[in-house]
C-alpha cells in the first residue's frame, strides 16, 4: 500500500502543479459564472421597460391598462395616459416617436355599437421590439377580461382572486426544496460527471502511454508490482479530478449562496442540491470514474502512441455517449423500462441512475442493484487491465490484436 | 555476506519464450557475492531476457531463480539496484524530486534519499542539475541521474543493463571507477556489454549468451586462456622477409599491410615481442604494430559460427516484444 501512496502522490503532485491543471481550474469557474450571469441578464430583458402613450377615449380603461403595465408581473413600463385624444395628438407622438422620446403608442377607438370591443392601434419605434409588444397584447387582455368580469356584476376582490395566476407545486412528497433548481443542478452535476469521468478517463491512459515512451516504468517495475503502478495511478488522477470538480462545486455554491451573483443580476439565481444529491453524486462519480479510468488504463497498456489510442478511443466514449442519448429516455420517465434497464447496466449505472435518485428517488434495491453490479464489473475489469498492463507495459512496436491480448490474460 | 558460500544471484535452468520465440534457453548462472561479472552478447541474445527474469520484471517458463541464496522473492528487491537497457525518468520533473521520490519506493525515508541524492550528486559532479527538469539535461546526464538512482537505497547486488553505452569517456571513466569501488566495498556488479575489451577490464568472471543459450561462461582469466591474443596487425613499408618469422603460424600480405596469427603452444598467449625485434632488426619501417584482442565478434564466431549473428536479424521480426529482442 505505501508504494500505491507513493505512485498517487507523486502523480497528484506534478499534475496539480501543472498550468493545464491551473487553466482548467480557473476556466471552468468563469464560464460557468458567465453563464449564471448571461442567463439571469437574458431573462432580465425579456422584462419590457419601454416608455410607451396611451391614447383612450376611456379614461378608465386607459389608466387601468397603466396600472398594469406600470407594476404588472412581466412588466415595468412607463405609460402616459392621454384621454381623450386631441386634434394635434397622434402628430404630437409621433414627433416624440422620432425624437426618441418615446418607444411607441397605443391608440385605442372606441366602437360605435355599445358593448363592442375597441379597436388598438400599436405604433412602435422600432418593429423589432417584440417584448413590449407581446407585453402589451397580455395586458390588455388582462384588463380587458377584468373590466368585462366587473361588467358583469362581479366585486373587484372576486374579480383579483380570479384573476391570480396559478402556482403549480411540483415539489416531491415530504420535500420542500424547489424541485426545478434541483433538476436543474442535477443535469449540470451529470455533464460534469460525463465530463470529468471522460477528461481523467483519457488521462489516465495518456499517462500511461507517457510512461511507457519515456520507459520510467521499467525502473519502477524492478521494485514495485504492475498492480500498485496501476492502483496509484489511477488514484492519483481521480484524485486531482475530485479536487478539480470540488472546486468548481464549492465555487458553484458559494457564488450563488452569496447575494453577488443576484445583486449583479437583479435575478434570483441559487444552486438547488440537496445533500442526498452531493452523497450520491460522490458515490456514483467515484464508480465512473473507477469503471472507465481501469479501461482507460488497458487501453493505454495496449497503446504505444496517443494516435493509438484515439483509435481504441471508442471503448471509453461510446458507453458513455450511450449514457448521454439514454437521458432522453430517463427524464421524461425516470421509471420507466429503458431508465431502471439503463441504471442497474454497469456501464451506464453511475451516470444514469445517479439522473434517477436526482429525478425521483428509485427504490433502494435498485440502488443497491447498480451499486453491487458495477462494483463488481470494476473489479473484473482491474483484475483483466492489471494483466493487460502487466504484459502490454513491456510491449513496444507493433499494435496487438485480440487474440494477442487475450493470451496476455494467461501469462502470470 | 555472512553466509559466504551461496552465490548472490543464481539462474538454474532458466528458459523464457514470448510467444513462437525462445528469448532465453535453459540458462545457468552463479554470480558470486564481491564480483564483477559480464553478460556478453550481441543484441537480440538473451541478455537483457536474462536480466529482467533476476529482478522479476518477468518471470520464468521454467527453471529457478535464486537471489541472495533464496527462491525469488519481491521482498528480495530491496536489496537490488537496477539499470534498465532503456533509461527512463519523468521529463517534467525536477531531478532531486525524482530521485527522492525512487529512493522512496526503495523503501527509505524522504530525508535519508535526500541526503544521499545531493551526496551521490556531488560525487558524479552533477550538483548544478538537481533543481533542474530532467528534459533539460543532456543524455549522459541523464544516465548519471539515473545510474544514481538506482544505488540510492545501497543495494547488495547492483544489475546493470548497457551501463557504458551512450556515455563520453570521461564519464565511462567515472562510471567504470564507482563500479570498482563498489565492489571494494563487497556489492555484486552484474552488466551486460557488447564491448569485449570493456569486461575484460572490469570483470572477474563472465557469460557469453548467443540464442538465449550460455556458449562460454567461467572466470575471465580462464576464459581468456582460451582465446589467446594470437592475432597481429602490422602496417609496415620496405622488407618484407621478417615475415617468415617462425612465430608466425598464418600470414595474409597485402603488400606493406600484413595480418598475422602467431603459433600459441599448450593455450598460453604468445609473444609478439620477438617478431618486432625481427622486423626492426632487418631494417623495416614499421608504422603501426598492433596485437589484437579477439573481439567478442571473432569469440563468437569461433564459437557459434558466424550464422549467430545473422540469426538476430531474423529473430529482431518475428519477437513480439522487445524483451526478446534486445538481450
Amino acid at each position: 500500500m505505501h508504494n500505491v501512496w507513493l505512485i498517487a502522490k507523486r502523480e497528484y503532485l506534478e499534475r496539480i502543479r501543472t498550468k493545464a491543471f491551473l487553466v482548467m481550474t480557473v476556466l471552468i469557474p468563469l464560464l460557468m459564472i458567465g453563464g449564471i450571469v448571461g442567463t439571469a441578464i437574458a431573462g432580465r430583458s425579456q422584462q419590457s421597460n419601454s416608455h410607451i402613450a396611451v391614447v383612450s377615449p376611456d379614461l378608465d380603461l386607459a389608466t387601468d391598462l397603466q396600472k398594469e403595465l406600470e407594476h404588472g408581473r412581466n412588466s415595468k413600463m412607463l405609460v402616459d395616459v392621454i384621454s381623450p385624444a386631441a386634434a394635434d395628438t397622434r402628430t404630437v407622438l409621433d414627433s416624440e416617436l422620432s425624437n426618441r422620446q418615446l418607444d411607441g403608442y397605443l391608440w385605442i377607438t372606441a366602437q360605435k355599437t355599445t358593448g363592442a370591443r375597441p379597436t388598438f392601434t400599436y405604433t412602435p419605434r422600432s418593429r423589432a421590439d417584440i417584448v413590449t409588444r407581446g407585453t402589451i397584447v397580455e395586458a390588455l387582455s388582462t384588463v380587458l377580461t377584468r373590466e368585462g368580469l366587473a361588467h358583469k356584476g362581479m366585486g373587484s376582490a372576486d374579480v383579483d382572486a380570479l384573476m391570480a395566476p396559478v402556482r403549480l407545486d411540483s415539489s416531491q412528497a415530504g420535500k420542500n426544496d424547489s424541485s426545478e433548481g434541483a433538476f436543474y443542478s442535477a443535469y449540470v452535476l451529470f455533464f460534469l460527471m460525463y465530463f470529468v469521468i471522460m477528461l481523467y478517463g483519457m488521462n489516465v491512459a495518456r499517462s500511461i502511454i507517457e510512461e511507457k515512451t519515456s520507459r520510467i516504468f521499467e525502473v519502477l517495475l524492478a521494485t514495485i508490482r504492475p498492480e500498485e503502478m496501476m492502483a496509484g495511478k489511477v488514484i492519483g488522477v481521480g484524485s486531482v479530478g475530485l479536487t478539480q470538480v470540488g472546486i468548481w462545486l464549492l465555487t458553484a455554491v458559494i457564488l450563488t449562496a452569496t447575494p453577488l451573483v443576484s445583486r449583479l443580476t437583479g435575478a434570483d439565481v441559487h444552486v438547488a442540491l440537496s445533500a442526498t444529491q452531493i452523497v450520491f453524486f460522490l458515490i456514483y462519480f467515484l464508480l465512473g470514474y473507477l469503471l472507465y479510468s481501469s479501461i482507460a488504463a488497458a487501453l493505454g497498456a495496449m497503446t504505444n502512441s496517443e494516435q493509438e489510442l484515439q483509435q481504441l478511443n471508442m471503448f471509453l466514449v461510446l458507453p458513455l455517449a450511450l449514457c448521454m442519448f439514454g437521458l432522453g429516455f430517463v427524464i421524461p420517465n425516470s421509471d420507466g423500462l429503458v431508465a431502471r434497464v439503463m441504471s442497474m447496466t454497469p456501464f451506464f449505472a453511475p451516470l444514469i441512475m445517479y439522473m434517477r435518485i436526482s429525478i425521483k428517488m428509485p427504490p433502494v434495491w435498485e440502488i443497491g442493484v447498480s451499486i453491487t453490479l458495477t462494483v463488481a464489473t470494476i473489479w473484473a475489469i482491474l483484475w483483466v487491465a492489471s494483466r493487460i498492463y502487466r504484459v502490454g507495459i513491456l510491449m513496444y512496436g507493433k499494435k496487438p490484436n485480440v487474440s494477442e491480448v487475450l493470451r496476455w490474460l494467461k501469462y502470470s | 555476506m555472512a553466509a559466504g558460500f551461496a552465490p548472490i544471484v543464481e539462474l538454474v535452468d532458466v528458459s523464457k519464450s514470448y510467444d513462437t520465440k525462445k528469448a532465453v534457453r535453459g540458462v545457468s548462472l552463479r554470480i558470486e557475492p564481491g564480483t564483477m561479472f559480464g553478460l556478453l552478447g550481441p543484441n537480440g541474445s538473451g541478455k537483457t531476457s536474462s536480466i529482467r527474469m533476476m529482478i522479476g520484471i518477468t518471470v520464468p517458463d521454467s527453471g529457478e531463480v535464486r537471489l541472495f541464496g533464496q527462491p525469488f522473492t519481491r521482498a528480495a528487491l530491496k536489496r537490488v539496484g537496477y539499470l534498465p537497457e532503456e533509461r527512463g525518468l519523468y521529463k517534467k520533473m525536477k531531478v532531486l524530486d525524482q530521485l527522492v521520490f525512487l529512493g522512496q519506493l526503495h523503501g527509505l525515508s524522504a530525508r535519508t534519499a535526500e541526503t544521499r541524492a545531493q551526496g551521490w550528486c556531488e560525487r558524479m559532479e552533477i550538483t548544478e542539475a538537481m533543481p533542474k527538469k530532467t528534459e533539460e539535461l543532456s543524455k549522459g546526464m541523464q544516465q548519471k541521474i539515473q545510474f544514481i538512482a538506482s544505488l540510492l537505497h545501497e543495494p547488495e547486488l547492483i544489475i546493470m543493463d548497457e551501463p557504458f553505452s551512450g556515455l563520453d569517456p570521461v564519464n565511462g571513466k567515472l562510471l567504470q571507477d564507482t563500479l570498482v569501488e563498489l565492489r571494494a566495498a563487497g556489492k555484486a556488479i552484474v552488466f551486460s556489454t557488447h564491448r569485449m575489451d570493456q569486461a575484460e577490464k572490469l570483470c572477474d568472471s563472465m557469460a557469453l549468451i548467443s540464442r538465449g543459450e550460455v556458449v562460454l561462461s567461467g572466470a575471465m582469466r580462464e576464459v581468456k586462456g582460451l582465446y589467446p591474443r594470437n592475432r597481429v596487425e602490422v602496417l609496415f613499408e620496405g622488407d618484407d622477409s621478417f615475415l617468415r618469422h617462425p612465430s608466425i603460424a598464418e600470414v595474409t600480405n597485402y603488400s606493406g599491410h600484413a595480418e598475422i596469427r602467431l603459433k600459441t603452444v599448450d593455450g598460453v598467449e604468445p609473444d609478439a615481442q620477438p617478431l618486432l625485434a625481427e622486423a626492426v632488426g632487418r631494417g623495416t619501417r614499421i608504422l603501426r604494430f598492433e596485437v589484437k584482442e579477439p573481439t567478442l565478434e571473432e569469440i563468437f564466431i569461433e564459437k557459434v559460427g558466424s550464422g549467430g549473428l545473422e540469426q538476430v536479424e531474423t529473430d529482431r521480426r518475428t519477437a513480439v516484444t522487445r524483451g526478446a529482442v534486445h538481450a
